[in-house]
């Protein structure tokens, strides 16, 4: 039987070479893994970096107008602002373009083919291109540290007239735009890829209302990037015909709008919220359902949330810009659309609880790193409910408060989602078993660094600590240190983390299919083959177990 | 078509029947007083080191009585409220997440997990109470909205600087340009530099029109709970009424460049008599600069006598009267003052107060009080 199926892949070279043009959507996965490893270590560092500058004692503005009036030189570790503006707007871009979003394309990439029981994505080559094309971005980007004027420093979201300064002067800001576009292009490949894999290459008997819920969420996630990727594209494209060629797209004094172009980028960056969260949403279904040894509570509610929050993710666009001077209509609008949200959202968080509920619940590392992300979770939704709020928005907006509410989701939310992702399907990817025991640390290191971090910073907002400030007035100094000392543990846990993927490599391979023994809970392939899977993923694609989905 | 007439006659008669601004001019020895109200000292020292000066921090106070204006009052109490019915979805997760953490952990005692899949009523309720909490929140949220963006006032009432403080705001990299839009008075950088406060009067309706001269600001101040951007080529508009005096602390909130995190913003809540005063100071301030300007040369030379005599007579001959003598002392003590603390700092508060203030001030006493002779003198010469 087997030898009547065709290899997709001939075989040309081996060792680094074999790495370098591959377009196996394996080693592709795998690619994009460490790839966002390195770029997620050196983000983190970039964020000590600003920490370091935030508890040095001339952080404190009443010191800096003591140092003044004493003649002395100031205890700073930036000297130059420009240079903190500079690691503020990379350390946000790296963590964004460069380790959440291609973070989930790499499971996704992985993982996807397998649980549809596909041999590989519908294009291959144009899957390593779309990774291949990370590099130059990565480069465009990093290399802008270097020429003139450094870096762009006007923030990941380059509000003009502010990205506008110094043109012909700063290429740095163009170096991002354009590294921006890579980074954009390398979405778009891989939406158009991963909807087409979806729709078209699911094994047989694989209904759309069978499909798991990763899949499903990259699904949806993939048509938000196609969608809405090109308005950033369109956005940042402004900014750079108004350096470069003179037009006057956000140049207020020639008949622009500045407030244009920010609808604009948040059209696509709202969206973008949900591209950084949504695949982990699909897969933690899979990490509960598995240790809990229990199928998912609600897969059709399940689904249609994940539906609702893509559509609904596009609607909601001007809740970051309340503070802009809009109709009091558009506010209440934007308001009450962006409360809505926590409906479907909160359907998830309820049905993860209900998957658990009567379980017989395996704490492995995974499942430890799940149930840590509905507890952050919930918080940074919490915090998403009040900025919804006009009038409550008028005080948080910009200032520590959003701060902690976005890294509450992002590093509580996406990044204890890809550690979970990464324990779960670590022995598929790898063939080799990551350590339990390191794992308990590793979580509990970045659980309590979380916790502490960003609880701070949702009180430092509160208090009135204003965002991307070098200085601050002296009474949130304390709560600075307590983020610091936070920020420490999460990077030590990031570390061990890395730490146990590198030397996993020197442990004994897996032998079994399924090492977790969850197969019998979970309505997809990528447990019916072996670890790794070989080229081809299957010889032939086993049957699906039926389950009953009626309501 | 009636109404307007009638209006306009109703507002001739208000102007006509308030009484005319009566501002008493303090004594001369209160100059320090006025100095401190109006430009707090937020640089002074107390003998330990630490900052004096500032009586209010620049944190939001949820606690309604404590609210610095009526608006952070409202938003105060619609937070409590918010928190309140959004406050068990919170706790709800956490609390379960527990239990089913401690209840269903595997212990090895061989129980079989459940096989339920879903359950449709449960799916409806978990669905339909958010729904009916975001209803809840939804209304208060959009008085409280509507509240905030729309002008408390007639347009008569604005137009009346007792009822209205009318303020534009420009952002400029990086500080702050105020105008009175009613006293046609403007601040912004003071002599050395340092952003001048924003003074307002308590219980007044503020205004606040703002824009930007360059790239985007936002003006903040936490404890009045308004915030808004500056953006080039629009004005944006806000609105509070301060209930509380005091100084109040705030900074730039939208990133604007290498001194983002150094655009503070002041601003000093005075009562209404003290507001007055400090508009008529603001009215003699660009002929008491003269005068200040000869004591002080930029280039930091010595005044020549001669011309400081002669600022001096040029500015008594046009305000010789009690608040034109009060103005130039104030001017001269506030822009010395400033001056002084940026040049020498070492100072603790008691120090500053009485060395620098005073030693400035007695030089121009003494010019002022020499100065009807010099006039005389250079009358004579005229004839």
């Amino acid at each position: 039987m087997s030898a009547a199926l065709p290899h997709p892949e001939i075989k040309r070279y081996s060792g680094v070479l074999d790495w370098l043009t591959t377009i196996d959507h394996k080693k592709i996965g795998l690619m994009y893994f460490w790839f966002v490893l390195v770029m997620g270590i050196i983000g983190g560092a970039m964020a000590g970096l600003i920490r370091w500058q935030l508890v040095m004692p001339d952080a404190v503005i009443e010191n800096i107008q003591a140092a003044h009036l004493e003649g002395r030189s100031l205890r700073t570790f930036f000297s130059d602002y420009h240079l903190y503006n500079q690691i503020v707007t990379m350390h946000a871009s790296v963590m964004i373009f460069f380790t959440i979003i291609p973070g989930f394309v790499a499971f996704a990439n992985y993982i996807v083919p397998l649980m549809i029981g596909a041999r590989d994505m519908a294009f291959p080559k144009m899957n390593a291109f779309g990774f291949w094309l990370l590099i130059p971005s990565a480069i465009l980007m990093f290399a802008s540290f270097f020429v003139q004027g450094g870096a762009a420093a006007s923030g990941w979201t380059a509000y003009p007239p502010l990205s506008l300064a110094g043109a012909g002067s700063n290429p740095g800001q163009d170096m991002w735009i354009m590294g921006v576009h890579l980074a954009g292009v390398s979405s778009i490949l891989a939406a158009i890829n991963f909807i087409v894999t979806i729709a078209n290459m699911r094994a047989p008997g694989m209904t759309w209302m069978r499909l798991p819920l990763f899949a499903w969420a990259t699904f949806f996630v993939s048509i938000i990037m196609l969608v809405a990727t090109p308005v950033l594209a369109a956005a940042v494209t402004m900014v750079l015909m108004d350096r470069n060629f003179g037009t006057s797209f956000t140049v207020a004094s020639q008949g622009g709008d500045p407030v244009l172009y920010q609808h604009i980028f948040w059209v696509y960056s709202h969206p973008a919220v949900y591209i950084m969260i949504l695949p982990g949403f699909g897969a933690i279904s899979h990490v509960f359902a598995a240790f809990s040894q229990k199928r998912i509570f609600g897969y059709v509610g399940m689904v249609w949330a994940l539906g609702l929050i893509t559509g609904m993710g596009f609607m909601v666009w001007a809740h970051h810009m309340f503070t802009v001077g809009m109709p009091v209509w558009a506010q209440a609008y934007f308001m009450y659309a962006s409360l809505l949200i926590g409906v479907p959202t909160g359907i998830k968080v309820f049905s993860w609880l209900a998957t658990m509920w009567g379980g017989t619940i395996r704490f492995t590392a995974a499942m430890k790193f799940a149930c840590g992300f509905i507890s952050t979770f919930v918080i940074g939704g919490f915090g998403g409910l009040i900025l919804a709020l006009v009038a409550q928005d008028y005080s948080l907006q910009d200032t520590y408060f959003v701060v902690g509410h976005f890294h509450m989701v992002l590093v509580g939310g996406s990044v204890m989602l890809l550690f979970a992702m990464t324990y779960y399907w670590w022995p598929k990817m790898s063939g080799r078993m990551l350590n339990e025991r390191l794992g308990t640390w590793v979580f509990w290191l970045m659980f309590i660094g979380v916790m502490l971090t960003f609880m701070t910073m949702h009180v430092s907002g509160v208090m009135g600590m204003a965002r991307r400030v070098p200085v601050y007035y002296a009474d949130f100094k304390l709560l600075n240190h307590i983020t610091t000392g936070g920020y420490a543990l999460t990077m030590l846990s990031s570390l061990l983390f890395a730490y146990d993927l590198v030397v996993s490599y020197f442990r004994p391979k897996v032998t079994e299919n399924d090492p977790w023994k969850v197969n019998d809970v979970q309505q997809s392939f990528e447990w019916a083959t072996s670890c790794p899977p070989p080229v081809y993923n299957f010889e032939q694609v086993p049957p699906i177990p039926v389950v009953d989905r009626a309501l | 078509m009636i109404r307007l007439p009638l209006a306009l006659l109703a507002l001739f008669a208000l102007v006509l029947a308030a009484p005319a601004s009566e501002v008493t001019v303090p004594a001369t020895s209160t100059v320090d007083t006025y100095v401190q109200r109006f430009n707090p000292d937020f640089l002074a020292l107390d003998g330990k080191r630490a900052v004096t000066g500032v009586e209010h921090t620049p944190i939001f106070d949820f606690t309604p009585g404590n609210a610095a204006t009526d608006v952070a009052k409202d938003v105060a109490h619609n937070t409590w409220f918010s928190v309140l019915v959004f406050l068990p979805f919170l706790i709800l997760p956490q609390v379960l997440l527990l239990v089913v953490i401690f209840r269903f952990r595997d212990r090895g005692d061989g129980r079989k997990p459940a096989t339920f899949t879903h359950h449709l009523k449960l799916e409806i309720i978990w669905t339909a109470i958010p729904v009916l909490a975001l209803v809840v929140v939804a209304v208060p949220a959009w008085t409280l909205l509507t509240k905030m963006d729309h002008p408390p006032l007639s347009n008569e009432a604005r137009q009346d600087p007792k009822q209205c403080t009318v303020v534009s705001v420009y952002g400029r990299q990086f500080f702050w340009e105020y105008r009175y839009n009613h006293e046609g008075s403007e601040i912004g950088l003071d002599a050395a530099q340092s952003q001048e406060p924003l003074v307002l009067a308590k219980d007044r309706v503020t205004e606040l029109h703002l824009t930007s001269k360059d790239v985007n600001h936002a003006w903040w101040i936490p404890a009045f709970a308004v915030k808004k951007d500056c953006i080039a080529g629009r004005s944006t508009f806000t609105w509070f009424r301060p209930v509380k005096t005091g100084a109040f602390k705030g900074q730039c909130v939208e990133l604007c460049g290498r001194d983002h995190g150094l655009m503070v913003i002041y601003c000093v809540v005075v009562d209404a008599q003290d507001y007055d005063l400090y508009h008529v100071l603001q009215s003699y301030r660009s002929a008491a600069t003269k005068v200040v300007n000869a004591l002080h040369p930029a280039d930091g030379s010595t005044p020549a006598e001669a011309e400081v005599t002669a600022a001096v007579t040029a500015y008594l001959a046009k305000h010789d009267d009690a608040m034109g003598r009060f103005a130039a002392r104030y001017w001269t003590a506030s822009t010395l003052a400033s001056l002084e603390r940026k040049r020498q700092g070492n100072l603790t508060q008691e120090q500053f107060r009485s060395t620098i203030a005073a030693a400035c001030r007695q030089r121009l006493d003494s010019l002022l009080a020499a100065a009807p002779a010099a006039q005389a003198a250079s009358a004579a010469a005229v004839l």
